[in-house]
């Protein structure tokens, strides 16, 4: 198969996961919330897809919903991420001096600082008794805020080597303006790394999303996610009996791949 | 040719931080519609001298001192926004290497628009009206087809084209050419530097020829101006340096080229041209 092939495969599969998140309310039958108490823990049937959790909600409807809540919020994370990473990387990548150092020694310590550890020590500083709806956004604005620094270094290398570039030379030798040259002649060229930035970051929110829900720190129930839907998989019982609990882990690894496959190869950009 | 007051008139010293006295009090003097060659092996300052005079080189962190005299205002007392104003529309510039030179980001008709647009707000119309003009003087196709292309997909030919029709678009008083010549095969060379001669001609722009192709400079200057290390050591017309060159760098620069190249053929250099 080629890698062109493999790309339209994968692009396709993550367009049907954004569907179906997108019209979560069409897709499912029933709210995520919607209990049936006479029936936890059903196996797979018509009227429960992947069966029930132990408080008798429909999995398919927290699977798809909780699609959405991933799905949705990873993209505008990761897009502050890179904002952030373009603003400040770019920055000091232009103006060079004392910015360039202040900024990069911002991203040096953020780096040498585990991301995980951070966010923990961070979401725990917030009350857990939040509405789900407001764990969502600080769940994200955190990742979105603190996912930043390997992707301004990246930015900062580009934009430093345009600064040195010969049409960035011709271009103020022409007479173009300090804001017309970043926006009319830098950023054309910045745009394939902010992008691609924009891109690997999404499927990494998306798993720490997931490892901080999974430890209770990231989405609050009753609202789904994949990550706290994953909590669910430390019942080994329940999974043994139901495999299609796994759903959530096979969407989350699908959609990783996916996500890193789509990304066309340094031979095929150069 | 030329006027009693010169277009440019310079003296200047220009020190890089790790690097002083690159040049050193060097004078350039050019005169309206006049084409000054600028010769000299590579590392003698010759770039740093053309972005001196543009006031181009504060940006790398040297330190240039001195005056740049051009129609009668000096340009090292000139803020970065009269600067702006000057470079391109008074002065242009033509860079060596037209693959590095074009940005591979845009396209040719955007890269063209954006020369323009640094200095006027005119319509549309207007704008590819110049445009066509200025790739017309240069012998580029002027239609659609050729300004949606992007940098990758000129030759190097029509990329330093290109550039130099960047450069004349708001028909500059001065144009520098740094090693414009230098990527260039034998003949896209020639046809441009037959380019830079009409150029002169039919505009009656003023041309500082940086090579260190003495070939080229002969067959298209009226001065000639020896730079070494930093210092300008002779300068003079085609005939006094080829033929009968004072200093001894000249003499060795001149002893370097083959020996069938000159001679007779020289001695009236812009007839090549012609």
């Amino acid at each position: 198969m080629t890698r062109r092939r493999l790309r339209v495969i994968c692009a396709a599969v993550l367009c049907a996961i954004f569907g179906v998140g997108l019209f979560a309310s069409t897709v499912s039958p029933y709210s995520y919330a919607r209990q049936f108490r006479e029936r936890p823990n059903a196996a797979p049937s018509a009227s429960h897809l992947l069966g029930t959790d132990s408080l008798g909600r429909d999995l398919f409807a927290r699977l798809v919903y909780g699609t959405r809540v991933s799905l949705l919020l990873a993209p505008a994370a990761a897009l502050l991420a890179t904002l952030i990473a373009g603003v400040f990387g770019g920055l000091a990548g232009l103006v060079g001096g004392w910015c360039e150092k202040l900024v990069l020694a911002a991203a040096d310590l953020s780096m040498a600082l585990p991301l995980l550890f951070v966010l923990l020590a961070l979401r725990a500083v917030l009350p857990l008794d939040i509405s789900p709806i407001l764990s969502v956004i600080a769940t994200f604005v955190l990742l979105g805020l603190l996912g930043w620094p390997s992707s301004l270094r990246v930015v900062w290398a580009t934009t430093r080597n345009l600064r040195n570039s010969d049409f960035l030379l011709l271009a103020r030798a022409t007479g173009c303006g300090r804001w017309r040259m970043i926006v009319r002649h830098v950023f054309p060229n910045l745009r394939p790394v902010l992008f691609a930035q924009f891109w690997i970051s999404i499927p990494l929110f998306v798993l720490t999303e997931a490892t901080l829900s999974m430890l209770g720190l990231g989405v609050m129930e009753p609202l789904p996610s994949w990550g706290n839907l994953l909590r669910g998989l430390e019942d080994i019982s329940a999974v043994s009996a139901n495999l299609w609990r796994l759903a959530p882990l096979i969407l989350l690894v699908l959609v990783v791949i996916c996500f890193q496959l789509i990304l066309p190869a340094q031979e095929e950009t150069a | 040719m030329t006027s009693s007051a010169p277009l440019l008139s310079a003296r200047l010293s220009v020190d890089y931080r790790n690097k002083p006295g690159v040049l050193r009090n060097i004078v350039v003097e050019i005169h309206r519609g006049e084409i000054v060659g600028l010769v000299g092996e590579s590392g003698s300052g010759k770039s740093t001298l053309a972005l001196a005079l543009l006031q181009l080189l504060q940006l790398k962190g040297a330190k240039v001192q001195g005056e740049v005299i051009f129609q009668d205002e000096d340009l090292l007392h000139k803020s970065e926004s009269q600067l702006r104003a000057m470079r391109g529309r008074q002065m242009s510039v033509v860079l060596q290497s037209p693959l590095t030179s074009l940005n591979p980001a845009l396209r040719v008709g955007t890269q063209l628009k954006e020369a323009w647009r640094a200095h006027v707000k005119g319509t549309k119309e207007e704008c590819l009206s110049a445009i066509r003009t200025a790739l017309n003087s240069v012998s580029l196709p002027d239609d659609d087809e050729f300004l949606r292309r992007r940098p990758s997909q000129l030759s190097v030919g029509q990329g330093q084209r290109v550039i130099i029709a960047m450069a004349i678009l708001h028909r500059p008083a001065l144009l520098i050419a740094d090693e414009a010549t230098s990527a260039l095969d034998t003949i896209t060379q020639s046809e441009i530097l037959s380019l830079f001669a009409r150029l002169n001609r039919d505009l009656d722009m003023a041309i500082l020829y940086i090579s260190h192709d003495l070939l080229s400079v002969a067959a298209l200057c009226h001065r000639v101006a020896i730079l070494r290390d930093g210092e300008i050591v002779e300068c003079d017309s085609p005939d006094v340096i080829f033929d009968a060159p004072r200093h001894p760098y000249t003499q060795r620069l001149i002893a370097a080229l083959p020996g069938a190249c000159f001679g007779k053929t020289l001695s009236r250099p812009l007839e090549i041209l012609s």
